[in-house]
């Protein structure tokens, strides 16, 4: 961090850092609120939207500029629209030539209440309408617009059908330009254009090709308006009608920041979307698709109660047959995993210590790692695997594979290996008690002896250490299947009788055992995530 | 080929230079062999290649050439922006999109003496260490595509270009880039784009052509008629060229004359003459003067009485609030109707703007279909209030200066020729009925 400079806004001296975006330091520093539809964090500078209008001082007086393409540098003066104003007026301006050819329909709109131009309306427009009907819109959603190009395709008009996972409402579009730069310089797969000018300029794809990329479903969130929507969440909630709570990618061990948003409007409660959070060290602001569509999982083949010997139980009967074959196996082997988080591993550990010799731990997972994507995913699907190595876990699933003869419990917790690897965990199937503990019925739940549900990723509060080895955490959204399932690491409590209270104190256990998570607590690791601590590495003894 | 009559050699008395235009009536002068007997190329030469670029760059700040394509930025003091020894090559850009309404000077120029074209891009091109330059032109104008193809194979035949021109131990390479007739490809920024096969649209300055244009690299984009001035400065020197016009707009300019005179044309007059003395030059109105647009259809109009009193150069036209611009003169008479003027004007901006910034975007389409209503005797009491008030708004917050260009003439119009405007509104039968308003709710819908 450089030394900070103090710039001038509205007559107020406000201490930034120098070469910043000025829209950035309003926002931030100074506290004005400064409206913006093209300019994105994470996106190159377009400046077209002209609504971060502010005047500078320069050599020739009070000059107009926008805010997203100019930097902070010392001496610098603003005027905003607290002091400004023309450029109250120049800003309403804008926003009267934004919506001129913008349908009032957010009533149907999907975008509607987390729409920027509907927010910053209230801010910067609130005209009455000069429109008339002579010279009205020129609806690019109407039948007018609408044509056939060269090779039959479609173009213009209302709900395009742009690829597998996006619809287009031209009509809504404004021509920020943010979807383009995005496909251009994220993806890096430059599938969307801008065609025509002037007003009747218009988002395409190329002749023939569809909007279809792992990625593509951010366009739907960069997207300032209603234009670009999801087929997976078109007209499915209001989005004021959703609340949110905070977690991470739990498919990925990069841990791409998300919210997870639901509701309580149904039986039990239902997720309905997950969304990026921003996050500049993790993801910037983008998610996979397939990070996206995890949600769909956590109502699908949900394994809610428990199942003893091939025959529907109870959870309280599956947890009591599961503590009994535990308690009556001559030698237990339990296996941690990295699709766990970190206070689900700790529990298992304690457990395998309480047993002593009569247990004992491995870890890993057999699937198979990628290569990371440079956007928001790592390639490896198993998202916890740091932690796992710090807690000291070997990745060693195929050694209890070969000794699987000295073992007659086996304790297998959110990890399907029969469907990772089916040959390799066949040789598994000669334990005698398989207690299998799953948020989902699965190949595993299948070959148990004793299967109890637990509660998925989205209904855990939890930390994991993303590859980078940032400790990142996961909030549980009061959304369950079954209300009465239990975490991972609470039932791993309960069948250990480790006797232990809350998330909290199996985080505690995991800080005590591993010196890169000291002085690291759940409210110092914060929305962001928090690094952990460099640990020298020790002199090896007798060196 | 196009039509030329020589204008005359002196008018009241006062020689009119030939700088440009020497060839314009010669016959085959767009030819080497022809141009070659009236002195083209002679610059080619020590003349050229014994002055350092500093010398150069200097002559031409000390000619007070100013740029012609319609900003009038001076010419030396952009040369002088370009950063030296970047490791990056220079570029030289040669604007040939010509395409401000009214003008038509850089078409004659390129077909009736290219060469002159081309030895003003050796000149600058030594002076500013250019190893590649563009002509990037306007796609339609093929009589002059020819031209300049027939022109560069000539020059390159005489070892005019290419490497190691005659000897001097500097090599230049032109290529011509045909554009696809866009009026904003005529903006630097959005030419760059073009030429390197984006869209054109203009870019975000700083960073400003002269250090990151290009390909990235420093470029100075000129136009046709500016670089055609520069052979004369090289051999005769800035005094010479001062001999013409007047202390702050200094040298000749080609202006193109159309509308209501009796000889329309292209002619090359000192600057700072009369627009009356100039209208006489071309052959004297037709009719009884009402107004007259300056420097193409973005300058302000001006009244039949500033014409009056106005002279032809860049600093009596920003007195008179308008512009000198590219140089197209369009005088109109009583019989004509300034709505229907301003109507097409409209019409051309909604249809030009790129699209990229939202006030021009959609401000230059809205204000065009109120003009199209109130020209159709449609208009209500407000309607031009509330052009006025648009134009207004889209002025001064785009990117490039389109949206100043399009709101000029609107603004002009309006106040210049209100009353025509109002009579247009009082055609309308139902003119005082409130106009019909999508909505008269307060705040939208909230």
């Amino acid at each position: 961090m450089a030394d900070p400079i103090t710039i001038n806004v509205d007559g107020t001296d406000v201490q930034v850092q120098p070469g910043m975006q000025l829209i950035e330091a309003l926002r931030g520093p100074a506290k004005t609120d400064t409206p913006a539809f093209c300019y994105h964090p994470d996106l190159s500078v377009a400046g077209n939207c002209r609504i971060c209008l502010v005047e500078t001082e320069g050599p020739r007086g009070w000059a107009l500029g926008i805010s997203c393409h100019m930097k902070t540098g010392p001496g610098l003066k603003v005027r905003t629209q607290v002091s400004s104003e023309k450029i109250v007026k120049l800003r309403k301006g804008v926003m009267e030539f934004l919506l001129v050819n913008h349908p009032l329909d957010c009533p149907i709109c999907d975008k509607a209440g987390e729409c920027t131009l509907q927010e910053h309306y209230m801010g910067q427009g609130r005209h009455e309408s000069r429109l008339d009907d002579d010279v009205g819109k020129q609806y690019k959603g109407g039948a007018d617009f609408r044509f056939i190009d060269a090779k039959g395709e479609d173009r213009g008009g209302k709900k395009i059908d742009l690829g597998p996972t996006v619809v287009l409402d031209q009509e809504r579009c404004i021509i920020c330009s943010r979807c383009v730069r995005f496909m251009d310089e994220v993806a890096k797969d430059s599938q969307l254009a801008i065609a025509g000018r002037g007003d009747h300029a218009y988002i395409t794809t190329f002749p023939g090709k569809p909007l279809d990329h792992g990625y593509d479903l951010n366009v739907t969130d960069v997207c300032p308006v209603g234009a670009l929507t999801g087929k997976h969440f078109r007209f499915q909630q209001r989005v004021w009608m959703l609340k949110s709570v905070e977690s991470i990618d739990p498919s990925d061990s990069l841990g791409a920041n998300i919210t997870i948003e639901y509701n309580l409007g149904q039986e039990n409660g239902k997720v309905w979307r997950l969304m990026p959070r921003r996050n500049p060290a993790v993801n910037k602001s983008w998610i996979a698709n397939s990070t996206r569509m995890l949600y769909k999982e956590l109502a699908v083949n949900r394994f809610t109660d428990g199942v003893i010997a091939g025959q529907d139980a109870t959870l309280l009967d599956a947890t009591i047959a599961a503590q009994q074959a535990i308690n009556g196996a001559r030698k237990v082997a339990i296996v941690a995993s990295g699709h766990l988080t970190t206070e689900d591993n700790a529990a298992l550990i304690a457990v395998a210590d309480k047993l002593g010799a009569k247990a004992e731990i491995f870890g890993g997972s057999w699937l198979a790692v990628g290569k990371p994507d440079g956007i928001a995913r790592s390639g490896d699907p198993v998202a916890n695997r740091k932690s796992l190595e710090l807690l000291g876990v070997k990745d060693n699933l195929d050694e209890l594979v070969a000794r699987a003869g000295e073992f007659d419990c086996l304790l297998v917790v959110g990890n399907d290996l029969w469907a990772a690897d089916a040959s390799k965990a066949a040789l598994l199937e000669g334990i005698a008690q398989r207690v299998v503990l799953s948020s989902w019925s699965n190949a595993t739940t299948a070959k148990a002896t004793v299967a109890v549900g637990i509660r998925a990723w989205a209904e855990v509060r939890g930390t994991m250490v993303n590859c980078q080895g940032r400790v990142q955490q996961l909030n549980a959204c009061p959304v369950a299947p079954n209300p009465d399932l239990l975490p991972a690491w609470q039932v791993v409590s309960g069948l250990g009788g480790l006797g232990w209270s809350g998330e909290a104190e199996a985080w505690r256990a995991a800080v005590a055992r591993v010196p890169q998570f000291a002085g690291i607590t759940y409210r110092s690791i914060g929305p962001m995530g928090q690094m952990i601590v460099e640990v020298a590495t020790p002199a090896a003894v007798g060196a | 080929m196009a039509l030329y009559t020589a204008q005359p050699t002196s008018w009241k008395g006062k020689d009119l230079p030939n700088i440009l235009s020497r060839l314009f009536a010669v016959e085959n002068g767009h030819t080497l062999a022809v141009a070659k007997q009236h002195g083209a190329y002679d610059t080619i030469s020590k003349m050229l290649f014994d002055k350092s670029q500093f010398e150069l760059i200097q002559a031409v700040i000390d000619s007070g050439l100013r740029g012609r394509g319609g900003a009038g930025f001076p010419t030396g003091m952009k040369w002088s922006f370009v950063p030296r020894n970047t490791g990056k090559p220079v570029y030289l850009v040669i604007n040939a999109d010509e395409g401000e309404p009214g003008t038509f000077k850089d078409r004659l120029c390129m077909t009736r003496d290219p060469h002159l074209l081309i030895e003003g891009m050796i000149c600058t091109g030594y002076a500013l260490g250019v190893r590649t330059a563009y002509i990037y032109i306007r796609g339609e104008m093929l009589p002059q595509i020819a031209a300049l193809n027939a022109a560069l194979a000539e020059a390159y035949a005489a070892g005019l270009l290419g490497e190691n021109i005659q000897g001097s131990g500097y090599s230049l390479d032109i290529y011509i880039h045909r554009g696809a007739g866009a009026y904003i490809c005529g903006e630097e920024t959005g030419l760059i784009n073009s030429l390197e096969g984006f869209k054109g649209q203009p870019r975000l300055k700083p960073p400003f052509p002269a250090v990151s244009g290009a390909f990235a690299a420093p470029t100075v984009v000129n136009n046709v008629e500016t670089i055609m001035a520069v052979p004369y400065i090289v051999k005769h020197g800035a005094k010479a060229y001062r001999q013409w016009g007047t202390d702050k707009s200094p040298g000749s300019k080609l202006f193109s004359i159309s509308g209501d005179v009796k000889k329309p044309g292209v002619y090359e007059i000192p600057l700072g003459m009369l627009y009356t003395e100039f209208f006489e030059l071309a052959g004297g109105l037709n009719g009884e003067l009402l107004g007259c647009i300056p420097g193409g259809s973005s300058a302000p109009v001006l009244n039949a009485e500033e014409t009056a009193k106005t002279t032809m150069d860049y600093e009596a036209l920003a007195a008179a609030k308008s512009m000198l611009g590219s140089g197209a003169v369009t005088p109109f008479n009583t019989t004509r109707d300034p709505v229907k003027i301003l109507e097409s004007i409209a019409r051309f901006y909604a249809h030009e703007s790129c699209g990229q910034c939202t006030p021009c975007r959609e401000g230059t389409g809205y204000v065009d279909r109120i003009l199209k209503k109130v020209a159709a005797g449609k208009g209500c009491d407000g309607d031009i209030d509330l052009v006025r008030d648009l134009a207004e708004s889209y002025e001064w917050t785009t990117i490039c200066a389109f949206a100043p260009g399009a709101a000029w003439p609107v603004l002009s119009f309006i106040k210049k020729f209100r009353s025509h405007f109002d009579a247009y509104i009082a055609k309308n039968p139902e003119h005082t009925s409130p106009r019909d308003l999508a909505t008269v709710r307060p705040g939208a819908f909230w």
